[in-house]
């Protein structure tokens, strides 16, 4: 069985704690498999991180830099990483509780979607907003998915394609012209396909840079807690992971603030 | 005339659609062992969340990543 697979369902032991998400997400919505580490957004709640903590603690990982698998941090918008070897396969587990781009309404969509599923994945919709990173290899993903996605307006409002979309602004001209408040590029679909491309490419660059400005808000925060890391994780190599988890909850009370402003969604 | 069509993923991708869900696991497991020859290059980057590379030991330079990667 796959790891992700595997470790989804023993994450959701009992009640539904964690949403597979990213690459792996992409992989069950059988597009492509385009990623070796895996994500999950977690149920914002201290039974959910520690029961996740003591499933990684079986497969003897270790904590990567990051944030402490703590509610506190995660509902700041920061990401928590862990690592382990599993078969001769480097397994990398990262987690968040408030995954950009997805709003409080968004969030509990997919918590209520998630309930009671097997193996709960992201929805292609929350997909493509989480993909609006700053790869460009994302942006073929968001492509695939919209055509993926069952309702027109959700096409109209994350295709990446300025000939699907000729063909959904001429089948919905109405839909197309209420959504260009959201999303400017369907505006400009009356312009013909290369004036459409070329808003696509400077749709995808300006999303690109606002995922910059959003890491780089991360990343001033992280500073300190960046310069406390190497020998905090030297403190940590020789302890269990449940130890090293209280050692550096205590030690991030001082170095890592837990909210960034500007930072989530 | 031939009707193109944008194309965002390979056809050996795409492919994954006509396969069961045993032999996705076992071509995604596959995959997965395959990429652990990149492990030496990424090991000091991150792929999701807000953090990007992990930080310089200033202690032990050799063992972290090099100053000039960082962001």
């Amino acid at each position: 069985m796959s790891i992700y697979l595997e470790l989804t369902r023993k994450f959701n032991h009992g009640r539904t704690r964690a949403i597979l998400a990213g690459g792996q997400a992409v992989v069950l919505h059988r597009l492509a498999i385009m990623s070796k580490d895996g994500d999950w957004i977690l149920r914002e709640e201290s039974e959910s991180t520690e029961y996740v903590l003591s499933i990684l603690e079986e497969y003897g990982a270790r904590y990567r830099f990051g944030a402490p698998l703590d509610v506190r941090w995660l509902a700041g918008g920061w990401s928590s990483h862990l690592e382990f070897q599993r078969q001769g396969m480097r397994v990398r587990t990262d987690f968040v509780t408030r995954p950009p781009r997805l709003d409080e309404d968004s969030l509990q969509r997919v918590w209520r979607g998630a309930e009671g599923q097997d193996v709960p994945f992201l929805g292609a919709v929350e997909l493509a907003n989480m993909k609006k990173t700053n790869r460009e290899k994302d942006y073929a993903v968001i492509g695939e998915l919209a055509r993926k996605m069952s309702d027109v307006d959700d096409q109209l409002l994350h295709s990446r394609s300025a000939r699907d979309l000729i063909g959904l602004v001429e089948q919905y001209p109405d839909r197309a012209r209420r959504l260009a408040e959201k999303r400017p590029v369907l505006a400009m679909i009356g312009q013909g396909r290369e004036a459409l491309e070329a808003a696509l490419d400077a749709e995808r660059r300006r999303l690109i840079r606002t995922n910059e400005e959003r890491l780089g808000r991360y990343l001033d925060a992280s500073r300190p807690w960046a310069a406390m890391w190497p020998s905090l994780s030297r403190q940590m190599e020789e302890l269990t992971l449940s130890a090293a988890h209280r050692l550096m909850v205590c030690q991030a009370e001082t170095g890592l603030p837990f909210l960034v402003p500007g930072g989530w969604p | 005339m031939t009707e193109f069509r944008d194309e965002f993923l390979s056809e050996e991708d795409l492919d994954l659609q006509n396969l069961t869900d045993e032999e996705l696991e076992a071509v995604w497991t596959a995959w997965l062992y395959q990429a652990q020859i990149t492990n030496d290059e990424d090991r000091y980057t991150y792929s999701h969340g807000v953090f990007t590379h992990e930080p310089v030991d200033e202690a032990n330079p050799e063992s972290g990543p090099l100053k000039d990667k960082l962001p």
